[in-house]
């Protein structure tokens, strides 16, 4: 029964169609296609300057996808990640507007969240529930939270805190900078520590994983905890760009970063995935945005080219699964 | 045809209701049934039995159209078939109970009685009240005792047993197919399902039994087929009452010795392993037994004897009520796998694509994951794991398309070699395998034996769970029986035979 599966290899005849059955293959394709396409339309496209624009624009959901991504390779997932970010900064502005300094805000919010990614993961590895459902609660918990300190208003950091949206290291704006160094740790603590493998390991086959000696409930703690922790960092690049906060400021980052992730060829399942292809994701949707202001399509139209972005894509990369069966 | 005669006088009712002609079935690296000849005739019993793997599961599911066979016919009403469908079975009238069937867990055992076959008022709603009616009357008929609202979730195992089988007979089967129904009984309900086959056979309807129990079989059958590795080796239509269960078990085994792998000799050291007051239940016998250094020791169990519970419970992945597992004089009795892993036991399990290997990862991760803190300082040092693998696939003859193939894409017998390797790489002392050639062909089963002969003369010791004859008896130094969750026989040396180790599954005294 079985055995017919087993023989077949991915077959890499022609090198064309073996570089759409890649993933990052197919998406490297398509980035290119969209870029050609909207420089043709508004040679401003390809500028350096709108490229860092590109760059800076999705620095908050690329560091978050990052999050999602380990976690969905491990077999998990996080959708309160949006609104910790959120809870993240307006807990930091409102201590700053307190005059407390901004050193020891920064350190109490990445404490905060990776505590709150810490108890996300107790909570999911202990009680041995759905990952969804649980931070799905979660986010509600920290919206909630958010709401109260707020008092519901939006709260302006009144020009402090700028250095880390708006400095620059030579032409490169820094949030880049912070977010191409998380995804090289990601990519680094993904291949080559044996943390990182074992995440795999757990998301390639729990059970497997239980029965090789690999502790499974601390490994996905931790994980959620660095998770959270990265996810602070990810707040505080917000509140830094935006220069103001609300309570709902994170709460669409979750979802987009989930579809970031799967566009980028990271399952459900877990156990597979690259981060190189989650990165990729995240660029298609950010270049997505910026071609279609450029060319200047209304932004009610522009959230159904997105949407449609997402089905296609994942659609795409199951055409592998499709021919198997 | 439908006429009610009584049992005895099935057999003037020459013409048979089913007849297959020479069928046989291979699966890549076996024959599970070769030239098969086989009928029923209405209102018979016909009984088969063999050992594990000797093609009677094969069988029944090309009778219920789950499998096509190679060649052969099937000949139904007159009418010739190359195979059945599982629809086209069900047409015909051929219902099969499966060891493993799963009904509904959270509904009444009448809803699940009817399931599929609905009793509607108006062809809308549910005729719950019908149902119920229904089903009551039907296990009233068959003599269960069995309350029909009864969530199915909360029956005791023979309860389901008894839904199951109702679920079956509620379609007016014309052919019934059993597949070891009392398993999961004790003697009185045994003799409840043993009734009900009496019953439904009086009725014209044949009656295909699966059964172990050679006991059992005599008391209900008219008919009898054994087979083995295959091949029907007997039948026995004729003076069915003077058939004892010896003979029938001694034609089960006595196979060539062509089949045996035969194993080198080598010396076998002191004692290093020992379970001690293993019990899984408090109401369960203790377990204990002990393994040499470089011995191979055999665990023979059927299905659902508690042999992998055992094994489960030794390296900590299953909850124990008592038991201490000691190695090298200290007690070791590991909490969970981690620390099993550490005391250097590893862990094969029956079935590696669920629970043995990562099949999504490539070849080289797979091999290495026990073992990463020998092969990194702060960072996976990539040249040296895949140095490493690249060792074990060329001393393994591991074929793969390289280091990087991901483990799904390997055959059977390959990915078994993985599992191992990955636990040589831990360098583990005490390996308890699960079924270690379960599927994989002859050619790969021989490889494995070699690979386990030479560990074991390299002093590491083997736990050998098995449920294959030639398997346990040609790699075993010693082997312990197990049945029921209980060692039934220990046997060595010259004892360990085909007809002991039976012995031992079928609880005989001798």
């Amino acid at each position: 029964m079985t055995d017919n599966k087993t023989r077949m290899k991915p077959s890499a005849a022609n090198p064309f169609f073996s570089l759409l059955s890649s993933q990052t293959g197919y998406l490297i394709l398509v980035i290119i296609a969209v870029s050609v396409i909207a420089t043709i339309l508004n040679p401003r496209f390809l500028s350096a300057r709108n490229i860092f624009n590109v760059m800076q624009q999705i620095s908050v959901l690329g560091i978050l996808t990052m999050c999602m991504a380990l976690l969905m390779i491990s077999g998990n997932l996080d959708i309160s990640i949006g609104n910790m970010a959120g809870l993240v900064g307006m807990l930091f502005t409102r201590m700053v507007l307190s005059g407390r300094p901004q050193g020891i805000a920064v350190i109490t919010v990445m404490i905060l969240s990776t505590v709150l990614g810490l108890i996300n993961g107790l909570i999911i590895s202990k009680s041995k529930t759905t990952p969804l459902i649980i931070t799905l609660g979660m986010s509600y918990v920290y919206y909630g939270i958010s709401l109260i300190i707020s008092n519901g208003r939006p709260h302006s950091l009144g020009g402090q805190f700028e250095f880390l949206g708006r400095a620059k290291i030579g032409p490169v704006p820094i949030t880049i900078i912070i977010y191409i160094v998380v995804f090289a740790l990601a990519y680094l603590f993904r291949k080559y520590t044996t943390y990182g493998r074992r995440i795999n390991a757990i998301g390639g086959n729990k059970e497997a994983a239980f029965l090789s000696g690999i502790n499974v409930d601390r490994h996905i703690i931790y994980l959620y905890g660095i998770s959270g922790m990265i996810t602070g960092l990810a707040g505080l690049v917000l509140i830094s760009r935006l220069g103001m906060v609300r309570a709902d400021s994170g709460s669409n980052y979750a979802l987009q970063a989930l579809a970031a992730a799967i566009i980028g060829g990271i399952t459900f399942e877990g156990g597979r995935g690259s981060l190189v292809g989650a990165f990729l994701g995240v660029l298609l949707l950010g270049i997505m945005y910026n071609a279609m202001n450029i060319i200047g399509v209304s932004s009610y139209m522009q959230t159904i080219f997105l949407g449609a972005v997402i089905v296609i894509a994942t659609v795409i990369s199951n055409i592998g699964k499709i021919k198997k069966q | 045809m439908a006429a009610a005669t009584g049992v005895e006088s099935y057999s003037e009712m020459k013409e048979p209701i089913i007849q297959t002609i020479n069928i046989t079935k291979s699966f890549p690296g076996t024959i599970a049934l070769a030239q098969f000849n086989f009928e029923l005739l209405p209102g018979e019993v016909h009984c088969l039995i063999g050992e594990n793997g000797a093609g009677k599961s094969t069988f029944i599911k090309i009778l219920s159209g789950v499998y096509s066979p190679d060649s052969g016919e099937i000949i139904i009403d007159n009418k010739r078939y190359d195979s059945l469908s599982t629809q086209l079975a069900r047409g015909i009238g051929i219902h099969t109970v499966y060891q493993d069937d799963v009904l509904v867990p959270h509904i009444s055992v009448a809803e699940n009685i009817y399931l599929g076959s609905e009793i509607m008022r108006k062809r809308i709603f549910m005729n719950y009240r019908t149902v119920y009616e229904n089903a009551e009357e039907l296990a009233r008929h068959y003599g269960i005792d069995l309350d029909v609202k009864e969530v199915y979730e909360n029956l005791n195992p023979a309860d389901q047993q008894f839904t199951k089988i109702l679920k079956t007979l509620a379609q007016s089967p014309k052919i019934l197919v059993l597949d070891e129904p009392t398993q999961v009984f004790s003697i009185n309900e045994t003799d409840l399902i043993l009734n009900i086959v009496k019953k439904v056979s009086a009725t014209g309807t044949g009656v295909v039994y699966i059964a172990h129990d050679l006991d059992e079989i005599i008391k209900v059958a008219h008919r009898v087929t054994v087979l083995r590795d295959g091949k029907k080796v007997a039948g026995h239509d004729e003076g069915i009452n003077k058939l004892d269960s010896t003979l029938l078990a001694k034609e089960m085994v006595g196979r060539p010795v062509e089949l045996f792998y035969k194993k080198k000799k080598h010396t076998i050291g002191d004692i290093v392993f020992e379970v001690k007051n293993l019990r899984l239940a408090s109401t369960s016998k203790p377990i204990e037994f002990s393994v040499r250094k470089g011995e191979i020791l055999g665990i023979a169990g059927l299905k659902g004897s508690g042999r992998s519970a055992i094994a489960r419970s030794i390296f900590g992945a299953l909850d124990r009520y008592s038991g201490q597992v000691i190695y090298e004089g200290n007690d070791i009795t590991p909490k969970n796998p981690i620390e099993a892993v550490r005391h250097g036991l590893a862990y094969l399990t029956e079935d590696k694509k669920a629970n043995g290997l990562f099949l999504s990862m490539p070849v080289d991760q797979n091999i290495t994951i026990v073992g990463l803190s020998s092969i990194h300082r702060s960072l996976i040092k990539l040249k040296r794991e895949q140095d490493i693998a690249g060792n074990f696939i060329s001393r393994m003859k591991i074929k793969t398309a390289g280091l990087n193939q991901e483990v799904q894409y390997l055959s059977g017998g390959n990915q078994q070699k993985v599992v191992i390797a990955k636990w040589l790489f831990r360098d583990a002392n005490i390996l308890i395998v699960d079924e270690p050639t379960h599927g994989i062909d002859v050619n790969a089963k021989t490889e494995v034996y070699e690979l386990f002969t030479e560990l074991a003369s390299a002093g590491k010791s083997i736990i050998m769970i098995s449920s294959e004859m030639p398997e346990i008896i040609s790699m075993s130094d010693r082997v312990i029986v197990i049945r029921n969750c209980e060692i039934s026989k220990v046997l060595s040396g010259d004892d360990i035979t085909e007809h002991n180790i039976l012995a031992g599954y079928l609880g005989g005294t001798d």
